[in-house]
């Protein structure tokens, strides 16, 4: 419920705050080369290899020491190899040409993540499951299968008959999964928790199956499952007692299914977002109902008015979590009365509400432990409201003031002062924000993490120089900021380094000096986002490619970007997984032989307005064995049979594509069927 | 002993008559919804019963017995030695057999597997059903004898006084009416109905329980504002079970031809001779007589016991003799229509099956135990009131490649495989309903593994053969490890780049 976890409160120099964290993170920055340095040195002075003599529960104790950095240790020595082997717990296959290895090697591992690995069909199921000795599902106990389209209810159903001690599934995001699939599910008699969000097919039956054959359930997620109703609801109600965690958000559900749901009686977490067939009358039987309910989510649902929200309320005075996002137009007085009773509120998001400072003002005096505040697109956010309410929430952590125009300097200035444990500031649209209040921000908030400034056109080179201060930032966003250069963008580059995520849409007047900054100073960096930055050229691209842990790369619609700068990023970015160069008419075919040959781990391509020729496109659709979804609308120098024959190529693996409308018709059924049966969704454009 | 009673016997002897293991009564009992209402079955046990001459009736004399009064049917009250003997031994058998079923639980609790726990239960009130008609059948026994006794002795003995108090209690019991063993019959029917509902119901006894209620409901539509008539103001009509059975109810007294309307018949004299053609033979008889005042009609039943038998307490007259036919054909009759879709439903009235042929095939919503439902929230309340139960879902018409031949008929016809099991189930040799009864239930504890067994062999290994070598496919097959050696990947950086997630 409460995401950020809690972390010491030092308001002290940095270096003070290296020494009181976990250790764990402290251990994860230092390097293989740390390991085998002190392995040499222990070989050494004892002249034997020492880790021989260590026992097996020693070295486990060495490797919980070091959770988050066990591939470095892995490869230090045999030894530390095979206690990782036994000792790992879960596991996340890339490529399916290994997973029958992994798993024989990995024999201890209880999750396994199928999700990005493409060709897992029944087929593929069936041949692991009878491979010798099935060690593997032994102790198996949490399944991800998330977008595994592939797999149909024969296989998903041997895979679960398989894994005695299942206890959560994730099958979101399969949008072809229906009622037999969910029969499948059914088989999981310990399941705990199922994540089933987009599976379009499954009706109320499919529903009733899990109800009463996973009747152990504590966590369901229903999201997006659109065929379901009040019935299923209602039987799920009578048969999961046990139930703590519930969505059932954008079901047509009415209220009478919150009548059934009141009678849950463990539950916890109630979300229904976007449930707009649900009234206040719905909301009344929860009042009585869920005794322990901690966090209700009524966001956009458009017939809950502030009466319902505050019955809800009145029963439940141990409420954490509120979210009300676009549901309601203003808060009325007794709702806000009833607000001074939640004294546990953790959480309240009221995105898109009229407020007004007195309602602030309360939200400041009651909620004094309020962690997380959300007030996007709220209206009547001024200076005054928001410096009531962060004098009184000093914990505040998280504070959204997305597109809350009116507020200035004065208000960033007095958060700064009031929150100094703030991770997350997020001011996009934001106008009236200038160097003045981020200085403030950059003095106190060391805390901060994630900062967006999208389209706040008053951030300039001096106020990144002050934001730099901030040197925990892990998420910038600096969309459509087009007065910062790249001498800006050099001060975060020095000061930033733990910036995983960096996001210049827009910034056009970035060149090839700041990305060299940048490539030099975030090494960290996984995400970046330079499209229409136009005056960046292969130079950059080049400084760009050593970022070694960059996963995801946007360059759409830069001009001045040749095959020899996509050549640089795909032999030197290993990671990079998902590419956007859609409009980068430059690039040419040897730049896409160069991706076919060495982003060998590509999972997404946008390559539509590119110049790229049948044969390569062909190369680059079989050679990319982890490719899942391609964008290709509009490639003007491929035929039809090039694409079928790419098509053809890809058809077992590839999960997503988006082809031209025009073509629908001239391409033939027959490939189109096969897509179809292998789960593949084609989006024409 | 009367009908009634033999018919009583008449359960018994097939309830009996399983080997006692398993779900041997059970089965039996729902297998055949009409040994229920004890409609003529030729039983083992007959002999033994002592048919009085009034309720075996010859067809010709069917007219004369229209009443019958109470007089005649006290004569039935004669106490048979014979009959009790039989009757007792018959008792000590029973109890014998369910002596070693109650052993063969004992002996099945120290086996190292355990039980599935339905089943457990599933003896257990097998048993208790089984002890209640032992009862019942020791209590109408006895019953046999108390009406001799009560003329002679008059109440006298303790002993009779309880056992006459007993059958108060239990039974809707027509004092010095008819005879004394119809209320008896009645009340077993009853306790076994409910034996049944509280078990864990199988889709025969849902299927029995529906059309019960079917009945009642069809009988209580007859009525109507019939109820309101005061015992006295109608005269009651009772015909003969021949009679209502007949197919022509209007018999030409010279050639013997039948029909179905006294108005064809009055058409058909005309041919036997002049005297029949004039306008007086030709018009409605009633006509002519319908100045004086007349007495309502009413119809009773004659089936003993029955609710609509003017001996009945609670007696409730039918209306007319369409109702009489109807009632006693849905209610008392074998049902020998079957649904030429379903091959499920059993009617006895063929409008009822053409009234079901209109909509079978719409019950689409089926639950594992096989009960169909028309709606889909009667399916999900059956669902959340028993335990175990699940939706089932209909094979697709192209995955059923491996079915069996027998469940072709179950596809073609859009039902779904638990109701062809039922079917096998309800097959009533005695030998195999033991075996048949296990395959249902294995099915309602495990639906799931039904389906699937049907589909793993053929379909989708079919499948997954014709995709996983699509005309186009590169060299990738699920599990090769060979890269295409024209490209510079080497395995051993996939390796990495693999392990990089870990």
């Amino acid at each position: 419920m409460n995401p950020t976890k809690p972390r010491c409160n030092f308001n002290s120099p940095s270096l003070f705050r290296s020494l009181t964290k976990p250790k764990s993170t402290q251990i994860q920055n230092i390097n293989i080369l740390f390991f085998i340095f002190i392995y040499l040195f222990i070989e050494l002075m004892l002249s034997e290899s020492v880790f021989c003599l260590l026992t097996e529960d020693l070295l486990i104790r060495i490797l919980d020491r070091v959770n988050s950095d066990r591939k470095s240790l892995r490869l230090v020595c045999k030894e530390f190899h095979r206690v990782e082997s036994t000792t790992r717990k879960t596991i996340r296959i890339l490529r399916i040409e290994f997973l029958l290895g992994l798993l024989q090697k990995y024999c201890n591992i209880e999750s396994l993540d199928l999700s990005v690995c493409p060709r897992i069909d029944d087929g593929a199921v069936s041949v692991l499951l009878s491979h010798g000795s099935v060690n593997w599902t032994r102790r198996i106990k949490r399944l991800v299968l998330s977008r595994a389209t592939g797999l149909g209810y024969v296989g998903l159903e041997m895979l679960i008959r398989a894994c005695p001690l299942l206890e959560a599934v994730d099958v979101s995001h399969c949008c072809g999964y229906g009622d037999r699939e969910a029969s499948a599910l059914s088989c999981a008699v310990r399941l705990r928790e199922l994540n089933m969000d987009k599976c379009l097919g499954v009706t109320d039956i499919g529903l009733a199956k899990i109800a009463v054959g996973c009747s152990k359930l504590e966590s369901l997620s229903l999201k997006w499952c659109l065929e379901i109703s009040d019935l299923g609801i209602d039987l799920l109600s009578k048969k999961c007692l046990e139930l703590k965690f519930l969505d059932v958000s954008y079901l047509k559900v009415t209220s009478e299914s919150l009548r059934s749901i009141a009678s849950l009686l463990k539950l916890e977490v109630f979300i229904m977002v976007g449930c707009y067939l649900v009234d206040d009358v719905g909301l009344r039987f929860l009042e009585k109902g869920c005794p322990l309910l901690k966090a209700i989510d009524v966001s956009r649902c458009n017939c809950v008015s502030p009466s319902g929200l505050l019955s809800v309320i009145s029963g439940h005075e141990g409420l954490e979590q509120m979210d009300a996002r676009y549901c309601l137009s203003e808060l009325s007085a007794p709702l806000i009365n009833g607000l001074k009773n939640l004294n546990h509120l953790n959480i309240i998001r009221i995105n898109g509400v009229r407020v007004s400072d007195f309602i602030l003002q309360i939200i400041g005096t009651n909620c004094k432990s309020l962690v997380e505040l959300g007030l996007s697109k709220c209206i009547g956010v001024t200076n005054m409201g928001i410096m009531q309410v962060v004098s009184g929430c000093g914990n505040l952590k998280t504070l959204d003031l997305t597109c809350c125009r009116s507020i200035t300097d004065v208000a960033i200035s007095t958060i700064a002062n009031s929150c100094p444990n703030l991770a997350c500031l997020k001011l996009e649209s934001c106008d009236m924000v200038t160097e003045v209040g981020l200085y403030q921000l950059g003095l106190s908030c060391l805390m901060l993490e994630e900062l967006d400034l999208t389209d706040c056109s008053g951030v300039n080179d001096i106020a990144l120089k002050y934001i730099s201060r901030c040197s925990e930032l892990v998420r910038l966003k600096l969309g459509l900021c087009t007065n910062i250069s790249d001498i800006g963008l050099a001060h975060i580059a020095c000061n930033c380094t733990k910036l995983t995520e960096l996001d210049l849409y827009r910034c056009v007047r970035i060149g090839d000096d700041g990305l060299a900054a940048l490539a030099t100073g975030c090494n960290k960096l996984t995400m970046l986002n330079l499209s229409y930055c136009n005056r960046m050229t292969d130079t950059g691209l080049k400084c760009i490619s050593n970022l070694g842990e960059l996963s995801d790369l946007e360059l759409r619609a830069i001009p001045n970007i040749t095959s020899i700068g996509i050549k640089a990023v795909a032999i030197n970015c290993k990671r990079l997984a998902n590419l956007d160069l859609k409009h980068c008419e430059k690039i040419n075919d040897s730049g896409f032989w160069a991706l076919a040959f060495y982003a060998q781990n590509l999972l997404q391509i946008n390559m539509s307005y590119c110049n790229v020729s049948d044969h390569v496109l062909c190369l680059l659709m079989s050679n990319l064995k982890r490719l899942q979804d391609a964008k290709l609308v509009h490639l003007t120098n491929v035929t039809v049979q090039g694409l079928e024959l790419a098509l053809r190529s890809c058809c077992g693996r590839i999960k997503k594509v988006k082809l031209q409308s025009s073509l629908r018709f001239s391409i033939s059924s027959e490939i189109l069927e096969t897509f179809n049966a292998r789960g593949c969704k084609i989006r024409w454009d | 002993m009367n009908p009634t009673g033999s018919l009583c016997a008449n359960n018994w002897a097939r309830s009996s008559s399983l080997v006692p293991p398993g779900n041997g009564l059970q089965t039996n009992l729902s297998l055949d919804p009409s040994s229920f209402f004890g409609v003529g079955i030729e039983t083992p046990f007959k002999e033994i019963n002592q048919p009085s001459p009034t309720q075996c009736v010859i067809p010709g004399e069917s007219k004369k017995d229209v009443k019958i009064t109470d007089q005649e049917t006290s004569k039935l009250q004669d106490w048979d030695p014979s009959a009790m003997l039989n009757n007792l031994s018959f008792l000590e058998e029973k109890i014998h057999q369910l002596q070693d079923v109650v052993h063969m639980i004992v002996n099945k609790k120290f086996q190292p597997f355990e039980q599935p726990r339905e089943l457990v239960t599933q003896e257990q009130q097998l048993i208790t059903a089984d002890l209640t008609s032992i009862i019942v059948q020791l209590i109408s026994t006895a019953g046999s004898l108390l009406p001799s006794v009560r003329n002679t002795v008059a109440n006298t003995s303790p002993l009779i006084g309880q056992l006459s108090q007993l059958r108060g209690i239990n039974l809707p019991f027509g004092t010095g009416t008819s005879s004394g063993i119809q209320p008896q019959n009645n009340c077993e029917n009853k306790l076994f109905d409910h034996s049944i509902q509280n078990d864990v119901p199988n889709k025969c006894e849902m299927e029995q329980n529906h059309n019960m209620e079917e009945h009642e409901h069809k009988d209580e539509e007859d009525m109507e504002e019939g109820e309101n008539l005061p015992p006295g103001s109608y005269e009651i009509l009772q015909l003969e079970k021949e009679e209502i059975l007949a197919p022509h109810t209007h018999f030409c007294t010279i050639c013997g031809k039948g029909f179905k309307r006294d108005a064809n018949l009055r058409m058909h004299m005309r041919g036997h001779g002049d005297e029949y053609k004039t306008p007086a033979a030709l018009a409605k008889p009633h006509k002519e007589t319908g100045s004086e005042p007349k007495l309502i009609k009413r119809y009773s039943c004659p089936y003993g016991g029955c609710k609509r038998n003017k001996d009945h307490k609670k007696f409730q007259p039918l209306k007319t003799i369409l109702c009489v036919k109807n009632h006693y054909k849905r209610t008392h009759c074998d049902k020998s229509y079957t649904c030429s879709r379903c091959h499920t439903k059993k009617f006895s009235v063929i409008a009822d099956l053409k009234t079901h042929e209109k909509h079978c095939g719409k019950d689409k919503w089926l639950c594992s135990c096989g009960t169909t439902f028309s709606r889909k929230d009667k399916l999900f309340g059956h669902i959340a009131l028993f335990q175990g139960h699940t939706p089932a879902i209909p094979l697709e018409e192209n995955k059923g490649l491996a079915e069996p031949p027998d469940r072709c008929d179950a596809k073609e016809n859009s039902t779904m495989v638990g109701s062809m099991n039922f079917c096998f189930g309800s097959n009533p040799s005695s030998e195999n309903g033991i075996d048949n009864m296990m395959d249902v239930k294995g099915n309602i504890d495990d639906p799931i593994n039904y389906f699937s067994s049907l589909n793993f062999e053929g379909c989708n290994f079919g499948a997954f053969n014709e995709f996983s070598q699509p005309p186009f496919e590169d060299s990738d097959s699920s599990f090769s490890f060979l890269m295409s050696g024209s490209f510079n990947y080497a395995p051993k950086s996939g390796g990495e780049s693999c392990s990089d997630n870990l």
